[in-house]
C-alpha cells in the first residue's frame, strides 16, 4: 500500500509504544475507501517530517487486538502516540493540513 | 479455464453489489468518488462482507464482533447514518457539495476486477 512500515499485533509495543520519538499509526483496512485517499497523505507526511516522528501503519482485519484495544471504529483512523500513550488523532481521510498542524503540537 | 462454483458466486455478489450502489447513488442524489479505486474497493469490501456474513456491513470500520453488527444492522449498507443524513465516511455516496465527489453514478465491473487484482487477489 505505501512505504510506511507495517506494524502488526506482535510488534506494535516495541515498534510503537516504546518509540524513543512521537509515532503516528494509520489504522487501515484493505477494502476501506478512504484509506486509499489518506495513504499518501500519510507517506508525504512520513517525508516531511523524517526524524522527527516515526509513521507505520497498523492492517486492522489482521491485527485486530490492537486496533480493539485502542477503541478503533472508523477506519481510517490515525493516531499518534508519544512516550507510550496515545495522546491524539483524527478520523478519516482528512486534508495535509489537517494532519501537519496535529503531529506539529508533539514535536520537540 | 472454467470459472468454480466459489467465484461465480463472489462475482454474483459484486455485481448485486455493483447495481445496488449505482440504483442508491441515483436515488439519494449522491455521486460516487473523483477516483474511482475508492468506489471500486468499498464495493468489493460489501460483496466480502455480504459473502461472508450474510450481510454487507460496512468495509470502512473496525468490529469487536462481525456477526452481532450483522444482527444489530446499524451498519450494513446503506447504514443508518446514511438513511438519515446521507453520511457516508466510506465515501461510496458522496453528496455534490463534498470537493471528492465525481459527476459519476455508474461504475464498470471492469474496474472493480481491475483494481481487486492489482491488490493481489
Amino acid at each position: 500500500m505505501s512505504a510506511a512500515v507495517q506494524v502488526t499485533d506482535d510488534s506494535f509495543k516495541d515498534e510503537v509504544l516504546e518509540s524513543d520519538v512521537p509515532v503516528l499509526v494509520d489504522f487501515w483496512a484493505p477494502w476501506c475507501g478512504p484509506c486509499r485517499m489518506v495513504a499518501p497523505v500519510v507517506d508525504e507526511i512520513s517525508q516531511q517530517y523524517e526524524g522527527q516522528i516515526k509513521v507505520v501503519k497498523l492492517n486492522t482485519d489482521e491485527n485486530p487486538n490492537v486496533a480493539s484495544q485502542y477503541g478503533i471504529r472508523s477506519i481510517p483512523t490515525l493516531m499518534i502516540f508519544k512516550g507510550g500513550e496515545r495522546v491524539d488523532m483524527v478520523v478519516g481521510a482528512v486534508p495535509k493540513a489537517t494532519l501537519s498542524n496535529t503531529i506539529e503540537k508533539y514535536l520537540g | 479455464m472454467s470459472a468454480t462454483p466459489q467465484d461465480t458466486k463472489d462475482k454474483k455478489t459484486l455485481e448485486a453489489m455493483r447495481r445496488f450502489s449505482e440504483r442508491y447513488a441515483q436515488q439519494t442524489d449522491t455521486y460516487f468518488c473523483v477516483d474511482p479505486s475508492v468506489t471500486a474497493v468499498v464495493i468489493e469490501g460489501l460483496a466480502r462482507h455480504k459473502d461472508e456474513l450474510g450481510s454487507p456491513l460496512c468495509p470502512c470500520r473496525h468490529y469487536e464482533d462481525k456477526e452481532a453488527e450483522v444482527k444489530n444492522s446499524y451498519w450494513n449498507c446503506p447504514c443508518v447514518p446514511m438513511r438519515e443524513r446521507k453520511e457516508c465516511h466510506c465515501m461510496l455516496f458522496i453528496t455534490p457539495d463534498n470537493e471528492f465527489a465525481g459527476e459519476q453514478q455508474e461504475i464498470e465491473i471492469e474496474e472493480i476486477v481491475k483494481v481487486r487484482e492489482s491488490m493481489g487477489g
